[in-house]
């Protein structure tokens, strides 16, 4: 009975150990997060102080205002959303045909495709920025969103082929025939019984997508140079590059609205994020 | 039959194929070609096929740049890596210590890095956390009676600064995917475990180690690919145009960045770029093939 409640006793201690440990290392990880909070809600001369506290003294939306009125970040974001509807489009239309190929059929070369495409997703494309920016300067791409997205589109390409493949092949083959015995043709049947089966992995290799176009900022800072064109990740580079003293209150709020949409949209696909990534990503 | 698969199957591919290749492929051999010219700022236009000179010049000049940062390179991912897998299991195996309660608000709370855009972390970081007046690090010296310390004035305290930025950043991912691992492994396996009286560091030697690594092992390749070609984090922190912070830190993407776009020497940063392609190519045909026999 004694050595019972004894074991209890330690287990309770061990647990409020652990509670312990992790309430301070989330604290310790949100830290950053909670500094750009209150920076971004407090007056101009609050991050020059000395003082170190998580929570605005005064606080006011003035960061938010001068962001949303006085500097062009609804260009930015308008910039960034053609970006990413316009990638979406153009790598899906490439993307869901090829994956369908490759996950339905058995062909010489197939093999050899997904394992090439592994080995250009290998590739780290920053190594190759300055011949895509030669090739774009002699079409006369440079500073178009229409050049961005065929760059973006074609990179996001080989992962979604990978990606979708993996959904693809959990789709039984029967039903395939059992629409063909009813009479319908190769089209009809992809785009009544396939595609809306496949919906959810679309849906998912979508939003990835999305996440990888706004994330991005080298290519949007190297190819696009006409203030006009910048995107968000452009917009909020040049914010940080001009005199971060007087920007920085404002560049914290224009963070904390850059990234809202992207916490809410993760957090709704975290779970599809692990399998996928590590499905796409290596397994051959 | 066959052969009407066939047609239609490079018929699906076309669009796909095509656009890897306008985008991915022909960069590459542009790339290739480049790097065996001497093409620079001088020469825009004019330039002219020299041979192997570049390369010659990447791998064995007396003070190579390249080398040096290739070692960089390989202590920045071995470091990362086993700091990642260690503390990533430890705090998965934390997570799914039975009867704790909160353990889905905790891990939430752990993701959020993960979720905030790359690139705003790290500009974040580099004045809210680094930054000599406004960061929060430095506030902390000072509150603490300390003097002020810039994190990213010299090589190995620029060096520690991104290393702890990037572990920030990837922990959630290597968290989330031992966490996934550890639930897939079988309850009973412990209880029966406890009843031959194996203790706990037994356990988890002979049954959650070896219950996790299959599931472990791509996802820490995979970590590994991008740990290697992290490129953002040095970039940004320490090397953004106009404002060099002293550290002369470079891997060896951040140096045949540096060579295309800082000092206008393409033709060796097309060169330093194709070697660097091989290497992750070997490696990777190395890793995969290891993958396969377990």
């Amino acid at each position: 009975m004694r050595r019972i409640s004894k074991r209890k006793h330690r287990e309770k201690i061990r647990l409020v150990t652990l509670n312990f440990i992790f309430i301070i290392l989330c604290f310790v990880t949100l830290i950053p997060i909670f500094y750009t909070l209150s920076v971004s809600f407090s007056g101009q001369g609050a991050a020059l102080s000395g003082s170190l506290s998580f929570l605005p003294e005064n606080p006011t939306l003035e960061n938010y205002r001068a962001i949303l009125l006085d500097e062009p970040f609804l260009l930015w974001l308008k910039n960034s959303l053609i970006l990413s509807v316009g990638t979406i489009t153009i790598s899906m239309i490439c993307a869901v045909p090829a994956a369908y190929a490759v996950s339905r059929w058995r062909f010489p070369g197939r093999c050899g495709i997904l394992k090439a495409l592994l080995v250009l997703n290998a590739f780290p494309q920053v190594l190759s920025m300055f011949a895509l920016f030669r090739v774009l300067k002699t079409l006369g791409l440079l500073n178009s969103h229409i050049g961005l997205m065929m760059i973006y589109a074609g990179s996001m390409c080989v992962f979604a082929i990978w990606n979708m493949k993996g959904y693809f092949d959990t789709i039984p083959v029967d039903i395939e025939e059992a629409s063909k015995i009813d009479g319908a043709n190769n089209t009809q049947m992809i785009l009544r019984i396939v595609l809306p089966l496949a919906k959810p992995a679309i849906t998912v290799t979508c939003v990835m997508v999305l996440i990888t176009v706004w994330n991005e900022y080298l290519f949007a800072t190297t190819f696009l140079l006409d203030s006009d064109s910048y995107s968000l990740a452009g917009g909020l580079y040049q914010l940080q590059s001009n005199d971060y003293s007087r920007s920085w209150p404002m560049f914290t709020a224009a963070s904390v609205l850059a990234s809202a949409p992207l916490l809410l949209i993760f957090f709704k696909i975290q779970k599809y994020m692990v399998s996928g990534l590590t499905a796409g990503g290596v397994k051959g | 039959m066959r052969h009407r698969f066939k047609t239609k199957a490079w018929l699906y591919l076309t669009p796909a194929l095509l656009i890897i290749f306008i985008v991915i492929v022909f960069p590459i051999l542009y790339t290739g070609y480049i790097s065996v010219t001497n093409m620079s700022l001088y020469h825009w236009s004019d330039y002219k096929v020299i041979g192997l000179d570049n390369y010659a010049r990447a791998l064995f000049k007396f003070d190579s740049v390249f080398l040096s940062a290739l070692l960089t390179t390989v202590l920045w991912t071995a470091l990362n890596m086993v700091i990642q897998l260690g503390v990533g299991f430890l705090i998965a195996l934390g997570l799914n210590t039975p009867k704790l309660r909160l353990k889905r608000v905790y891990k939430t709370l752990l993701m959020v890095p993960w979720a905030v855009p790359a690139y705003i972390s790290i500009l974040l970081w580099r004045v809210g956390m680094f930054n000599i007046e406004f960061g929060v690090l430095n506030k902390l010296l000072t509150l603490m009676g300390f003097g002020k310390v810039d994190f990213l004035s010299n090589n190995v305290i620029a060096f520690c600064s991104c290393m702890a930025l990037n572990l920030w950043m990837a922990l959630p991912f290597m968290i989330a995917t031992i966490d996934g691992a550890l639930q897939s492994i079988d309850r009973g396996l412990y209880e029966s475990a406890t009843l031959d009286g194996a203790g706990f560091w037994g356990k988890i030697r002979y049954i959650t180690i070896p219950g996790i690594k299959p599931i472990i092992a791509p996802a820490a390749v995979m970590t590994t690919f991008i740990t290697f070609k992290q490129f953002d984090i040095i970039y940004l922190l320490t090397q953004q145009r106009g404002y060099m912070t002293g550290a002369t830190l470079n891997t060896v993407i951040t140096y045949a960045h540096q060579n295309a776009f800082v000092s206008n020497n393409y033709g060796l940063s097309g060169a330093v770029s194709m070697l660097l392609f091989i290497v992750i190519i070997l490696f990777s045909l190395l890793t995969n093939r290891s993958l396969q026999e377990d």
